[in-house]
């Protein structure tokens, strides 16, 4: 990977970076920092056939399926929290047939992660013994036809079942490490050769960063490399896994993110009440997608609305957001 | 009045009551592992009264937690504030799988007699009526934590004789590949933990047979009889060992959803009706 080369790009850029077909995964937690301004620039350049990897889901993986730029969704769960109950757009796609889902548990799609993040073949675990999960009926990428070795991204298998040969510990479950083309974060600071801190909760992003072949990390701020390095063992990810670095602030919008801004629940709620239908969804994303830049899309949202977001420099979330009815 | 005393029917809603239902399920010094919603709201009003050194896990990698503000999600910055750790989801799992956690609070979609549990699918898999949300870290809880409970909405066609989908593992289990139903402890091994402990649904507070993993009624919320819960079950419920009414909420824990934990009204409204 290139520490000498300029890693800055720009969200058009970075978004021309995955290709169709791409295995992808992304940075954050549900409704919390993810890369939606790369996000809404993949929907404009109507990218298409990606095959999403994600520790779990949220309204990134509604944005994108919803616009018909998925093929495949690979995860745990998809919803906005308390902002909507589920994944209107995957469940509608999931009828109709247009969209592959494939299930694993919470805690092994992180086991998982991991195991790619440190060149392993497989995770190892006891979890959700005994549950659908590991029902070879439900196989899904198998009864595709996608198994056969020719895409090799994707594993043979997607579980193997051994007893502990070691300690005589019972049945374990044996689930294939994905295969990431490229993965996207959402953070607050990254430096000009790529370095990486994460305020607040990590998530998955250590892991992600280092298992992918290409990292993009879209930062609310690039600040000068030696600020960082003053401080090392503050930051979350090394320079040398960070291929390509974009600035762009309030990046996350409509997810939060720690010491920056809140969640934009009403943006979330109106997005879940008026996507049930492909219609609905198609004229949201004329209305907030088509047509429309990062800056357009900020001055759309006004000041009003970003500053009630905005958070408290001292207790890293926005004090004067309602949140309740 | 005290504040120890038990608040009067029309004095709290259905939310107020579960809610202290989920809170006595929380005993001193264990590490409970929170997901976001009500439990939230329940594991946080027993820390303020009758568990001070629990141990809050947050599964998005906030490690003993004690948040001042209640956060709307696992993933909100208003976890953090307090912790002794924030990190992210292989620690919070990690955690769970080495076995610190004593109980989980979780939800589900449907439930059966044996407390295996569906947040995956309504109908086939294979052709679903309606895909919900999928598993999260429910079964991982499940299968990590000494205890689990679960918090449902209780309607007949939630309370089914075998779940669609088992999405997280109960007392009576599937071992796969093959597909054979066994005992929880006998796939489990060494690994064997423990399972779910009751089922708190609208109706009432339900717990599970130390011998056959079968579900049985504890208590019935106040308004409700153990006839017409068992009406509300697609399977023939064992009404043999009842204990009483679910305890009331007290004027202190109200005090404390409403004026200290919720007071915007996220989780738990103010309005009471019956």
């Amino acid at each position: 990977m290139m520490s000498k080369k300029n890693k800055r790009i720009s969200l058009p850029e970075a978004a021309a970076l995955i290709g169709d077909g791409s295995t992808l995964t992304f940075s954050g937690f549900t409704i919390w920092r993810r890369p939606m301004a790369l996000v809404f620039e993949l929907i404009r350049q109507k990218r298409r056939d990606l095959h999403l990897i994600e520790v779990n889901g949220g309204p990134q993986t509604e944005f994108l399926v919803g616009a018909g730029c998925v093929a495949v969704w690979e995860s745990c769960w998809v919803g906005h929290e308390l902002y909507g109950k589920y994944g209107a757009n995957v469940s509608r796609k999931v009828g109709t047939g247009e969209l592959l889902v494939e299930d694993y548990s919470h805690a092994e799609m992180t086991f998982r992660m991991a195991a790619a993040a440190a060149g392993m073949p497989f995770s190892v675990s006891q979890s959700s013994l005994g549950t659908d999960l590991h029902n070879p009926a439900y196989d899904m990428l198998g009864a595709a036809g996608k198994r056969d070795g020719r895409d090799g991204r994707i594993a043979c298998h997607k579980y193997q079942f051994m007893d502990d040969p070691f300690y005589g510990g019972g049945q374990y479950v044996l689930a294939p490490a994905p295969k990431i083309d490229v993965a996207v974060l959402s953070v607050q600071q990254v430096g000009e050769e790529g370095t990486v801190r994460v305020a607040g909760q990590y998530y998955t992003d250590p892991e992600v960063a280092r298992a992918a072949k290409i990292t993009i990390v879209i930062a609310e701020e690039i600040v000068p490399e030696e600020y960082l390095r003053r401080n090392s063992d503050a930051n979350t990810i090394p320079s040398l896994e960070v291929d390509y670095i974009v600035e762009c602030p309030w990046n996350a919008h409509p997810t939060g993110m720690f010491g920056r801004y809140d969640v934009d629940g009403d943006f979330l709620r109106d997005f879940y009440q008026r996507t049930r239908t492909q219609e609905g969804f198609d004229a949201w994303a004329q209305e907030w997608v088509f047509g429309q830049n990062h800056l357009s899309y900020l001055e759309k949202l006004g000041w009003p609305r970003t500053l009630g977001l905005k958070a408290n420099s001292a207790v890293n979330y926005s004090t004067s957001v309602k949140r309740g009815v | 009045m005290t504040m120890k005393e038990y608040a009067k029917t029309g004095e709290f809603n259905l939310a107020d009551l579960l809610c202290c239902a989920a809170s006595r399920e929380v005993q001193d010094n264990e590490v409970v592992f929170a997901g976001t919603g009500l439990p939230m709201v329940a594991i946080m009003l027993a820390q303020k009264t009758h568990a001070p050194n629990l141990k809050l896990i947050f599964e998005a990698g906030t490690l003993d937690g004690r948040p001042a503000e209640l956060p709307t999600s696992v993933g909100d910055p208003r976890c953090e504030m307090g912790a002794s750790r924030s990190s992210g989801l292989y620690d919070a799992f990690a955690i769970a799988q080495r076995g610190y956690v004593d109980l989980g609070f979780l939800g589900g979609a449907e439930v059966d007699q044996y407390g295996n549990v569906n947040t995956t699918v309504i109908g086939d898999y294979l052709n679903p009526e309606l895909r919900l949300t999928g598993s999260g870290g429910n079964p991982d809880i499940n299968s990590f934590a000494q205890r689990t409970v679960f918090i449902m909405v209780h309607e007949k066609r939630r309370f089914v004789e075998n779940v669609s989908y088992i999405t997280s593992p109960g007392w009576r289990v599937k071992k796969w590949p093959e597909g054979s139903w066994v005992p929880r402890q006998a796939l489990y091994g060494a690994a064997y933990r423990g399972g779910p402990s009751a089922v708190i649904s609208t109706a009432g507070v339900f717990r599970f047979d130390d011998e056959t993993g079968v579900i049985y009624l504890d208590t019935c919320h106040p308004g409700q009889t153990p006839e017409g819960i068992a009406e509300l079950c697609q399977f023939d419920l064992d009404l043999s060992r009842v204990s009483g009414e679910t305890p009331k909420p007290t004027y202190e824990e109200l005090h404390l959803i409403h004026e200290v934990l919720d007071p915007e009204q996220i989780f738990i409204p103010k309005t009471v009706k019956g």
